[in-house]
Order: structure tokens, then sequence, then C-alpha cells
């Protein structure tokens, strides 16, 4: 007998090993998923026949309440895209006099939560998409509000999404108000994150909005992430201790979005922008449409993704009046900088650029500022 | 690890494994989920003891595997955990079988609690350092639970004639 649990412990050390260094186990480990994995559905299953059965005898009033609240909700939203629609425009206008591509759209997907990770330290969930629905790893999920996490293990009909509350997760941010970079790193509380090394004079204050920075290449750039709750100077501290609230619903949301950002490396993107910058070069200084521009918004919109219908009308608008753009930036700067970041994830980050143009048109927008 | 005769009904110790697995995955209120019992564990001890010609380390190991594709950790830490555990019951089992229950569910809690400071070590291997030792908290209620579980699957051994 304890021949064999030698046997059988040095083999799972083995396996342990083998399966942290290399990825030979990763295709038996997916087969196995196949099957083991119902095991996250069938549990979910009492819940979802409950709400199948409640939504079967919701009575009648209240189907009627919830449709005029959705109503109020879809107004309200289809209100903000027409403005959203405009900045759009606009930012990818000002990109172009730029030339830095533009990152407006992203194709999202809509999946579902269907377990929670078991072990109650870790903040892992499982989602209903897969690597036969095109999911990949590293991969961002959002929630309608915020960032929630990053995909961190593939299985062919599910993958695990690790919250940006596990206390092994750190994500790149950036404050809104400012564009002040810092690293908010989880603390396994599923109501807060932690700024690291913020200097103690750094210019960040309570109710502050946190968005992706985008810097690490793995989350775009731009989303909601957290509000600062509260900023604690410690004179006995080399820095400040900054404490934020998730903006995601981490611990209730059912529904997620997989975001899809565009597939080229950051190489592929430094040349595209290299070689627009070459024809600028070619063209004088002329206002050049950089190539990059209409392959990110010829992407196929997806009807269901919120944000990307803003674009689709907007590219044929900024197409026509390429030139133009002198009125334009009048307008520009005064709504980039007071809209409100919650309104438009996609929008307020990249309009925090329309503040340069002074470098690429001085003579328009100078005698603002 | 077949016995020397034919087992009988022996498929209704892999339901039980399956439902089971099922368990140790349901979802449970969020101050509940630091008490999840160890089902599979549980499971695997009652028959460890009553049929130890069927179940066995290796069963234990199988178990493990799954048990970490679901949960995600590293293929084999889950297992080693299970085997660990069978081993122990399986080596107690000749006293473990003369015990009164509640001296049982004493040793279940000892072996148990055992398991996972084992599990707390290879989860700190692996970077996901818990925080507290809340994480023995699971084999209390196990210990808790075995008289139950104990009684539950011995009515169903008698009932289908399991040997």
């Amino acid at each position: 007998m304890g021949v064999r649990l030698l046997v059988l412990a040095v083999l799972s050390v083995a396996l342990m090993v083998v399966d942290a260094r290399f990825s030979l186990l990763k295709p038996a480990r997916s087969q196995a998923s196949l099957v083991l994995m119902d095991a996250y559905w069938i549990t979910d299953l009492p819940g979802r026949l409950w709400e199948g059965v409640a939504s079967q005898f919701g009575s009648r009033t209240e189907l009627v309440a919830e449709n005029e609240k959705l109503k109020t909700e879809n107004l309200l939203l289809q209100g903000r895209m027409q403005k959203l629609a405009a900045l759009t425009e606009q930012n990818v206008r000002l990109r172009e006099l730029l030339n830095s591509s533009a990152l407006v759209n992203e194709k999202v997907e809509v999946a579902e939560l269907i377990g929670m990770d078991p072990n109650p330290f870790t903040h892992r969930i499982i989602i209903n998409k897969g690597e036969r629905d095109g999911v990949v790893l590293g991969q961002p999920v959002l929630d309608a509000r915020g960032l929630m996490g990053q995909v961190v293990e593939l299985m062919p009909y599910t993958s695990r999404v690790l919250l940006l509350t596990d206390s092994t997760h750190s994500i790149p941010v950036q404050v809104n108000r400012n564009g002040l970079r810092a690293i908010a790193s989880g603390t396994g509380n599923p109501e807060r994150l932690e700024l690291r090394h913020v200097a103690d004079t750094a210019d960040i204050k309570e109710g502050d909005l946190l968005v992706s920075s985008g810097l690490g290449q793995r989350f775009p750039a731009g989303y909601p992430v957290a509000t600062v709750k509260e900023v604690i100077h410690d004179s006995g501290q080399p820095f400040a201790i900054v404490r934020a609230v998730p903006t995601a619903a981490l611990n209730r949301s059912r529904y997620l979005l997989l975001v899809f950002s565009d597939n080229r490396t950051a190489e592929e993107r430094a040349n595209d922008a290299a070689q627009a910058q070459e024809n600028l070069d070619a063209l004088g200084g002329g206002p050049v449409i950089p190539a990059t521009v209409p392959k990110t918004i010829n992407s196929p919109a997806a009807a269901a993704a919120p944000v990307t219908p803003p674009a689709t009308p907007a590219a044929p608008a900024s197409a026509t009046p390429a030139t133009p753009a002198k009125p334009v930036t009048k307008p520009a700067a005064r709504p980039a900088a007071s809209a409100p970041a919650a309104a438009a994830p996609a929008a307020t980050h990249t309009a925090r650029p329309a503040a340069k143009p002074p470098v690429a048109a001085p003579a328009t927008t100078g005698g603002r500022e | 690890m077949a016995g020397v005769k034919a087992s009988r009904n022996g498929w209704i110790v892999w339901v039980t494994f399956a439902i089971g697995m099922l368990l140790s995955v349901s979802p449970l209120p969020q101050f509940m989920e630091i008490l999840r019992p160890l089902w599979l564990a549980l499971l695997l001890a009652f028959w460890a003891l009553a049929m130890p010609q069927t179940v066995g380390m290796v069963t234990a190991f199988c178990l493990g595997l799954a048990e970490d594709v679901l949960y995600g950790t590293l293929l084999g830490q889950n297992a080693l955990i299970l085997t660990l555990i069978t081993f122990l019951v399986l080596s107690l089992q000749q006293r473990l079988r003369m015990f009164p229950m509640w001296q049982q569910s004493l040793v279940i809690l000892v072996i148990f609690g055992l398991a996972q400071l084992v599990q707390l070590w290879l989860s700190a291997l692996t970077g996901n350092r818990q925080p507290t030792l809340a994480l023995v908290l699971p084999a209390l209620t196990s210990a808790l639970l075995w008289p139950w579980v104990s009684f539950a699957l011995r009515g169903l051994r008698r009932r289908y004639k399991i040997n």
C-alpha cells in the first residue's frame, strides 16, 4: 500500500510540475473538461429553471412595468448615443490629423455566467463561451458598467475568467480626469482594488474614475475600471494608500461581454502608423487618411454590441468631409473635456487626444486655449 | 483494483461520486462557501472503508484529476490530496471500523485537516496563497457531516446490496 501511495504521489507531483511549466497537458485537460464542465451547467440548472418558471408566471403588471422601464432606459441610451456618434466621428477625424490609429470600435459578444469557482479565496468565474466560440486567452471581459477581468483558461465550450479583484491580478489604469497612470491590484475583497506605489503628492482624489490605460497590451484602453473610494496619506508610509471600488458588478452580473479588440500585434500597429507617417511625408503634410482607419471601421459591427453602433454611422460621415477638419475642431475640445466618463467609455478615452491638435493645427485651436 | 468476485451494483458507487462532484461545484451563498464540505473526500473515505477491494487509491487519484479539471487547479494537486486521504483512511481502516461514530468523526477531522494543510502548502507554491487558516474549516464541516453521510451511504449499500 505504501508503494502505491509513493507511486501515485510521485506521479501527481510530476503532473503538477509538467502542468505548471509546459503546455503538454493542455489538450488532455480540454478533452476532460468537455465532459466535466457540464457539472457547472447542471448545478446552474435549478436556478435557470426557476428563472424560466418565474418568467412564465410573471404577472402582466410586472411585465408592463419592466417594459416601461426598459423603454425609458433605451430612450436615454439612444439619446446618449446620438452624442456619441458625433463624438466618435470627431474623434476619428482628429486622430486622422494626428496620424494615430483609431481605436473606436471593438467587437463584443455576450456570454453568460454559468458558475463560480468553488474556492472562496480565488475570484474566478466560468462563462459559457469557449475556444470554439473564438474566445482567446487573455481576452478582456466586461459587464454593462466596466471591466470585469480576463480569460485565463480556455476550454472547448467554456472558459474561466479571472476577476480584477483576485489577489493575483493587476491592471494598468489611469485617472480619467488627468491621465495619471497607476496599477490597480486586486485584494481578494470583491469590493476593493488598491493602487500600488502612488506618490504621496500625486493628483488623485476621492471619486476619480479610473479607466484602463491599455498599457499592458492586454486590456483595451478607455474602459472604466473603478472609482477611487479613499486616499490615505500616511506620513509613515512611502506611498499614498489609494483604495478603489470596481465599477463592474463583479459578484452580481450574470451577462458579460467578451471584447474582441483588433488582432494586430503592437508591432503591426507600429508598422501601420509608420506607413501612414511615410504617406504623410510623401504628400507634404496634407491630411491623409491613414490606412489603419478604414481597417478598424469595416470590422464587422455586431448588432448586439453597445460599443460598435456609433462607429458605423460615423464612418461614411467622416469619409466625405475629409478636408474641412478645421471648423469641426472648435466644438471638439469643449465636449471632450467635459464629457462625463461614465457615459461613453470608448469615446471619453479617445476624446482626450483632442486637446493635442494645437501641434497639428495651431491656427484653429491655439486661440482658444 | 477489481475484486476477486465481480462487484454487484458497483455503478451506484460511481453515481454517488458523480453527485459528490456536482455538490462540490454547486453554488453556495458567500458565507457558506468557506465551509463547503469536502464531498469527494467524504465519499471516498466511506467507500474505502466499506469496500477497500474496489475503491482505493487509484480511484482517489482519478477522481482527484477530475476535480483538478473542474477547479482549474494544477493537474495532480487534488489528486495528491485525495490519494493521501484515502491512504490514511485505509491504513487506519481496522481501527476506524471498531470506533463509535463520534470517534470516527474525530479521526476524519484530523485526516482532512492534515490534507487541507497540504492543500494550503501546494496552493502557496503555485502563488495562490490564502491569507488565512480558514482553509481548515471545511475539514470541520466534513467531520460534522460524516455521521450523516455514513448512515445514508450505509442504508444505500444495504438497500442495493453493493459489494
